[in-house]
């Protein structure tokens, strides 16, 4: 562009003071650091988030609605469906339901199987935690380590029941087929070799200062905040509330193994990571325990196939990996549930995000995000 | 507190608001009436042996048979460790009660999945959007049991297939 000498020219604004103007970014549904399809919408003033509201129910397959038209037998596979990443732990949490409706006495080695079967899955959810966690904050190597060590539990679970995502390994009063020869002797070689990798994810992660500076006060969630949104797991111990289900409310076999519940001090991102952590090798220590301890006998009790529970309602909850799972079902005394409302803990979790992320910067929305580890198709069902 | 002692205490605390219901596995359960439920879950929230401070679960329930359609609270204390179930019943047209939300931020998305899933009105909700369907989502309300879809089928019951 040629200028005539004689046209004015504006000066720059240099040092004048710039008008700034809020806007709305939309994040999602399809966002790499969401690890589903949520789409949260954010309102931000420059990079400062001012308000977040999440938008769900992309995958919602109404599965509450499915339950009232099966059989209980036959809504097992759907439980799996709801947490893929911890289905071991989902099918747990129906069978305890079950169970506790129609006081069904399941044998003591069934339970025995169940909680090595859980805590095993326990660990690989939070291995897949911990992976996507530290991509998303940048750090590749834990990622490749962490699916290493998910590979030899799923093969674990691979040679028990034959499958390696949505294992249906569980079955009302019990579980379906009993453990194969070698995987008492392969799973306590695992468990050996976990201790050593949860110290090397340590070495790399924990005092790391670019870890560190991205987690350390960040998504702070004070406690009566998460106990009023009903927050559980993971993000209420990291909170600080020395709470947990497997030993305050123990069902399974639970009240027979020795472990610790860890806890946060400040319920920030660091905080809600080390206790997952630390659960980890906690969990380790309870499948140990249930391999030495794991009784002989039957695995599982004698359920008729047109079973019928009693007339009533149940209100049951499990310590999942992401927090309470819970199932409240209500009988009238045919094959199929009446009602069953699925109470999930991501769906909850989810809700106490706009209160942890306001006020950071949108790149901490993706390490707050990551830390309360959801699942979307558990937050739909 | 034990299940009974909580039901005494309740029933003492509340009388006339509250309608015992059998307690099937340990838990006690309530009726309430949708006009009391505000005034006995701010008790039930406030009471300091009561203190109930969390609400785990939330659900419609849907009985078409007895013209009915309610809302399912389950109830915690974490101060005090014991559960409570309240239930509150209304006729199926128009059911409309008061939010919890107000004691529990919890409910906030229980009650937007409740209304939109069975047609419940959460009267003084803070966001009463849809939560879970898709927007211009126009075929009723499909947790009603006697919701049609175009693609549902129910199952026969077990042993009575042809």
């Amino acid at each position: 562009m040629v200028v005539n000498p004689s046209d004015r020219v504006e000066p720059a604004s240099g040092g004048r003071e710039l008008e700034t103007q809020e806007f709305v970014v939309n994040m999602g549904p399809q966002h790499p650091s969401t690890h589903g399809v949520c789409r949260l919408i954010l309102t931000m003033d420059g990079e400062v988030l001012k308000k977040i509201v999440p938008d769900i129910g992309f995958l919602h397959r109404s599965i509450e609605k499915i339950a009232e038209n099966r059989t209980y037998h036959q809504f097992m596979i759907y439980t799996d469906r709801i947490d893929y990443v911890a289905s071991m732990n989902a099918n747990h949490a129906w069978c305890v339901a079950v169970e506790k409706l129609a006081a069904i006495e399941v044998p003591e080695r069934a339970e025995y199987l169940r909680v090595i079967m859980a805590e095993l899955n326990r660990i690989a959810s939070h291995l897949v935690f911990l992976a996507s966690f530290s991509i998303d904050l940048g750090a590749v190597t834990p990622f490749l380590y962490a699916f290493r060590e998910r590979e030899r539990i799923v093969d674990l679970f691979e040679m028990t029941c034959g499958q390696r995502l949505t294992y249906n390994y569980m079955r009302i009063g019990g579980v379906s087929r009993d453990v194969p020869k070698g995987f008492v002797s392969e799973t306590k070689k695992f468990c050996k070799y976990l201790y050593p990798r949860v110290d090397e994810y340590e070495a790399i992660l924990t005092e790391n200062p670019i870890f560190l500076g991205r987690t350390k006060g960040i998504g702070i969630l004070d406690l009566p905040t998460a106990i009023g949104y009903s927050v559980s797991g993971p993000p209420l111990r990291g909170s600080g509330l020395k709470w947990d289900i497997r030993k305050d409310e123990p069902y399974s076999a639970y009240e027979k193994f020795d472990f610790d519940i860890p806890t946060g001090l400040n319920g920030d991102t660091w905080d809600r990571y080390k206790v997952r952590i630390e659960e980890m090798r906690q969990s380790a220590r309870i499948v140990e325990q249930a391999l030495d301890g794991l009784p002989e006998g039957e695995i599982k009790a004698k359920i008729p196939a047109r079973f019928r529970p009693p007339e009533g309602e149940v209100f049951a909850r499990i310590e999942a990996p992401r927090g309470e799972m819970a199932y409240f079902i209500v009988s009238d005394g045919s094959t199929k549930p009446y009602r069953v409302k699925i109470r999930t803990a991501s769906f909850c979790n989810l809700q106490a995000l706009p209160v942890m992320g306001e006020g950071f910067k949108i790149a901490d929305l993706v390490a707050i995000f990551g830390s309360l580890d959801i699942i979307l198709p558990e937050v739909d069902r | 507190m034990t299940p009974e002692e909580l039901t005494s205490k309740i029933k003492t605390t509340l009388p006339d608001k509250v309608e015992e219901l059998p307690a099937v596995t340990g838990i006690p359960a309530f009726k309430v009436r949708p006009e009391h439920l505000e005034e006995v879950c701010r008790i039930l929230f406030s009471d300091p042996d009561l203190h109930f401070d969390n609400l785990p679960c939330l659900g419609g329930i849907d009985y078409p048979e007895t013209n009915e359609i309610g809302v399912v609270y389950c109830l915690f204390s974490f101060a005090r460790r014991h559960h409570l179930n309240l239930r509150v019943m209304m006729p199926r047209e128009n059911p409309e009660v008061i939010t919890v939300s107000e004691f529990w931020l919890a409910a906030d998305w229980f009650e937007r999945e409740t209304a939109e899933l069975f047609g419940i009105k959460f009267k003084d909700h803070p966001d009463p959007r849809p939560l879970l369907l898709i927007e211009e989502w126009d075929e009723g309300y499909p947790m009603r049991k006697d919701w049609e879809g175009k693609d549902f089928i129910r199952m026969p019951e077990v042993g009575q297939e042809k």
